[in-house]
């Protein structure tokens, strides 16, 4: 227990009335030690923001838009890859999480996260040489297997890198990438930058890519189970059939295999009518490469209502402005061909119903239907991947590898992305490659395997809004769409100019984290918080000055001061006793005035003196004070209490 | 027979509760015939949210002599009005060893406050006695407290009540189970006798029921003196 400030000397611990002086601004903390007033303690406690929580990879969103804004781009690229090795893709392709889930949407519009992201990954890039590189450990001679390089298995070597893992890739195609290279177009995520971003990975060193070495065919399972362990990221690539009469004629195709050739780079044909069969996002891809490549139209025939697509919102309205046109709720029935080639279809409409199982499927509605003149079909309406190489027990009908919580097959054998959770998004890749090396080195570290940590996420409603005056988002600024419908080359959504990326970073509200505004310490009307730098969360309480006025608590923007009752701090040095509620007797304040010291002086002699002289009436007062407040001796002259501790006692 | 009660609590936002204790124990001691003192405190500057601010009564069989020193010099009885006063002060100063009665308003465990009290303190005590009297008391609006907010709320309080007339009725609120707590742990005034002084009757037999005790030994008494 600390006693601060109000020790009371032995020579004046007795009753004194009324002598107590008041408390001074000078020297008032040490004079006055004011902690004993709280009953709340004021207590920084970061949150976790929304974005950061809605991340699939964990990136510390919050963290780099403040670096953004303060112009440190190199420790808001560092901040990115720590969590995510590819910010140039992700900021290109991702559909945001964290943009969804931002609170500042309740306040006027979300940030534009995702353009930030970019502008840093680029920046990144044109780096001379990658930075992370230098914080790397020295490689420790184990390799890891990982089978795919598309965003997952890229991902997992990255942080099996940063580890001290190396790993050897198999990838089937002639060129890695995965689905970044052969699903998503060249206008959504230009060749060059896919490339930067292999290349930025494999210069750490350690991570090997076997192109052309597709899994079950030239590498089995058994390789695989004699690494120390291995990493199953071969997603899902083969698109679904439609079982209608028609579909094996020239000119149908699937969807995902039309991407994948214009991907890799092979001449594809596409007609100048095009049908694209589905509802998701792959239709829409398809549909819009299909216009830059045919230069025809393209219509998106999904049984999904207007309403129902899977579209991504932005995706959708930038078809749309591309001319790609819509036949929602509606089946395709047959494939029109003339000399095995295709020539129309016949539609009819349909709607989806939810059988009592709960499984949704079409139903069409009789007599609906027509003939339409097309000269391509691609069919979009889902993917699968073939594992009849594995054993039984490790997959389903529907291409997925069964695992358990943690993404763990068998062994120190773990899976991730769309052959673990079906299709899904790049960065849900990611973020299961980040995972999966954190869980391969607990692995192999004989440690175990932890469920993900319980988070608290900030509210908009913890936030102090006031102080967040209302500024538009910047729009990612999106090429003129006539000029891009007219390429597979040019990119359909720009970048931030720097000034962009720094006002858009600008409006990040810090959800529950301190972001070092001073607020705290500009509002404390008691002096009470310290600043050691201004950093992140640098700031600390004066607990024994501190009254619990909560202004703080009040006025902090981002929410990430608490009010915690100050009874729930019962460590040792958490306790302030003051000897007294006041602190007049002691410290510099008694030594200011000798006046006010020498009446205290005075009095407790007096006061003493009647105690051992007998009063007038014989015997001494009984409740020790002077009779008539005369002093005993008969003159007005307080004795001083000191003469007892030399022996001289007063006449 | 004589007794001190100091009565701890937070200036201005439980100011009432304090004197309600101070002033119903010493108002019941005087109709019970005894001589009594209620005295305000000045010396804390008791118009500042928050700061420690006290409230004594002492009574006797004989009359009080000393009736300018307001602080009680040896308080043998001591209610805490709000928690967090166990950490922040040293309340027993005075206290002869053994005879301290201290009520505390909490609805934590015994245990856990006593943790806070370094063995110089826990030397002076008899008896802790620990009372929720935010729970036994009558909720006025959402609370109990003078203000109709609770605990939380009332730590953002920020007016002042410096000078104000007596809005409410003596012995209301937390004050009346404290008080009920008070009187039946140190069983010295008859608990009909402090109800008569009390607004909230039924709050303070409730408090008088529903408190925890914790008895200290008593040390052994000291040698008389030789001469």
């Amino acid at each position: 227990m600390s006693v601060r400030g109000t020790r009371i000397p032995p020579h004046l611990q007795l009753p004194i009335a009324g002598v107590t002086p008041p408390p001074t601004e000078k020297e008032g903390q040490r004079l006055f030690p004011t902690g004993n007033f709280r009953f709340f303690r004021p207590v920084y406690k970061d949150k976790t923001p929304p974005c950061n929580n809605a991340c699939p990879t964990g990136e510390q969103i919050q963290k780099y838009l403040d670096f953004v804004k303060h112009e440190r781009y190199l420790d808001g690229y560092l901040t990115i890859m720590e969590d995510n090795p590819m910010p140039s893709v992700t900021g290109r392709v991702c559909y945001h999480p964290c943009e969804t889930a931002c609170n500042r949407a309740e306040h006027d519009e979300p940030i534009g996260i995702r353009s930030v992201e970019r502008f840093l990954g680029d920046y990144g890039l044109d780096l001379p040489e990658e930075p992370v590189k230098a914080t790397l450990p020295p490689l420790n001679g184990t390799t890891i297997a990982i089978v795919g390089s598309g965003p997952a298995g890229l991902a997992a070597a990255y942080h099996l890198r940063r580890l001290g893992y190396g790993s050897v890739i198999f990838e089937a195609l002639d060129k890695p990438g995965g689905m970044l290279r052969a699903g998503i177009p060249h206008w959504h995520l230009p060749e060059e930058v896919l490339d930067a971003e292999i290349a930025k990975l494999l210069s750490l060193g350690g991570i090997e890519i076997r192109t052309g070495t597709r899994a079950g065919q030239d590498i089995s399972w058994d390789e695989l189970r004699g690494y120390p362990a291995a990493f199953l990221a071969l997603g899902q690539d083969v698109g679904k059939r439609l079982p209608v009469e028609g579909i094996q004629s020239r000119g149908v195709g699937g969807g995902l295999e039309f991407l994948r050739e214009a991907g890799m780079g092979r001449p594809v044909r596409v007609g100048r009518e095009v049908l694209v069969i589905g509802g998701g996002n792959t239709a829409s891809d398809a549909a819009r490469s299909a216009i830059r490549l045919g230069g025809g139209a393209a219509t998106i025939v999904s049984l999904e209502s207007e309403d129902e697509l899977l579209i991504v919102a932005e995706d959708l309205e930038q078809a749309r402005e591309e001319g790609v046109l819509f036949s929602p709720g509606t089946s395709l029935v047959r494939v029109l061909t003339q000399d095995e080639h295709v020539t129309g279809a016949v539609l009819c409409d349909a709607r989806l119903a939810r059988g009592d199982d709960g499984a949704v499927r079409p139903e069409l509605i009789p007599g609906t239907e027509r003939e339409v003149i097309c000269d391509t079909i691609l069919v979009a309406i889902g993917q699968v991947q073939q594992l009849g190489w594995l054993p039984d027990h490790l997959s389903d009908a529907s291409g997925i590898i069964t695992a358990d919580e943690h993404g763990r097959v068998e062994g120190n054998i773990l899976v991730g992305g769309d052959v673990m959770r079906g299709p899904s998004m790049v960065v849900d890749a990611l973020g299961d490659g980040k995972r999966a090396a954190r869980d391969i080195d607990r692995l192999l570290t004989a440690q175990a395997l932890t469920p993900e940590p319980e988070v608290t996420i900030m509210p908009y409603e913890g936030l102090n809004s006031a102080y967040f005056r209302h500024a538009p988002r910047i729009d990612a600024p999106l090429s003129p769409a006539a000029e891009r419908r007219r390429s597979q080359k040019v990119e359909v959504t720009l970048a931030y100019s720097e000034e962009q990326a720094v006002a858009e970073a600008d409006r990040c509200m810090s959800c529950g984290v301190c972001n070092g505004c001073d607020n705290c310490y500009i509002v404390c009307p008691d002096v009470s918080v310290l600043r050691d730098a201004r950093e992140n969360g640098h700031y600390s309480i004066r607990t024994t000055y501190c009254k619990g006025c909560l202004v703080c608590v009040q006025e902090c923007p981002t929410g990430c001061l608490e009010k915690v009752p100050e009874m729930d701090f019962d460590a040792p040095e958490d306790v302030t006793r003051m000897e007294t509620a006041f602190a007049p007797y002691d410290g510099a304040h008694a030594e200011q005035s000798a006046f006010t010291r020498q009446l205290i002086e005075d009095t407790i002699a007096e006061y003493d003196a009647a105690r051992r002289q007998p009063g007038p009436g014989g015997g001494p007062s009984p409740n020790g004070h002077p009779p008539n407040g005369q002093a005993p001796n008969g003159t007005t002259q307080p004795q001083n209490l000191r003469n007892e501790d030399h022996g001289e006692v007063a006449p | 027979m004589y007794h001190e009660l100091t009565v701890w609590s937070r200036g201005i936002i439980m100011d009432k509760e304090a004197r309600d204790v101070s002033s119903c124990i010493a108002a019941a001691a005087r109709a019970l015939g005894f001589y009594a003192d209620n005295v305000s405190d000045y010396i804390d500057d008791p118009d500042r949210t928050n700061c420690l601010v006290r409230r004594y009564a002492r009574f006797g069989d004989s009359p009080i002599v000393d009736r300018f020193v307001y602080e009680n010099p040896r308080p043998d009885w001591v209610v805490l009005v709000e928690e967090t006063i166990v950490k922040a002060v040293n309340f027993l100063r005075g206290t002869p060893d053994g005879t301290g009665i201290l009520v505390v308003n909490s609805a934590r465990e015994p245990e856990y406050l006593l943790k806070f009290l370094p063995d110089s303190m826990k030397a002076k005590l008899a008896k802790l006695v620990v009372v929720d009297a935010v729970g036994l008391a009558d909720q006025r609006g959402s609370s109990p407290w003078m203000f109709v907010r609770d605990l939380g709320e009332l730590a953002y309080d920020r007016m002042s009540t410096e000078g104000a007339e007596e809005r409410l009725a003596i012995g209301m609120g937390i004050a009346a189970p404290l008080i009920g707590a008070l009187a039946a742990a140190a069983g010295v005034l008859p608990l009909d006798g402090v109800a008569d002084q009390v607004a909230d009757r039924d709050a303070m037999f409730r408090g008088a029921a529903h408190h925890q005790v914790i008895e200290f030994a008593r040390p052994a008494p000291a040698p008389a003196p030789t001469s």
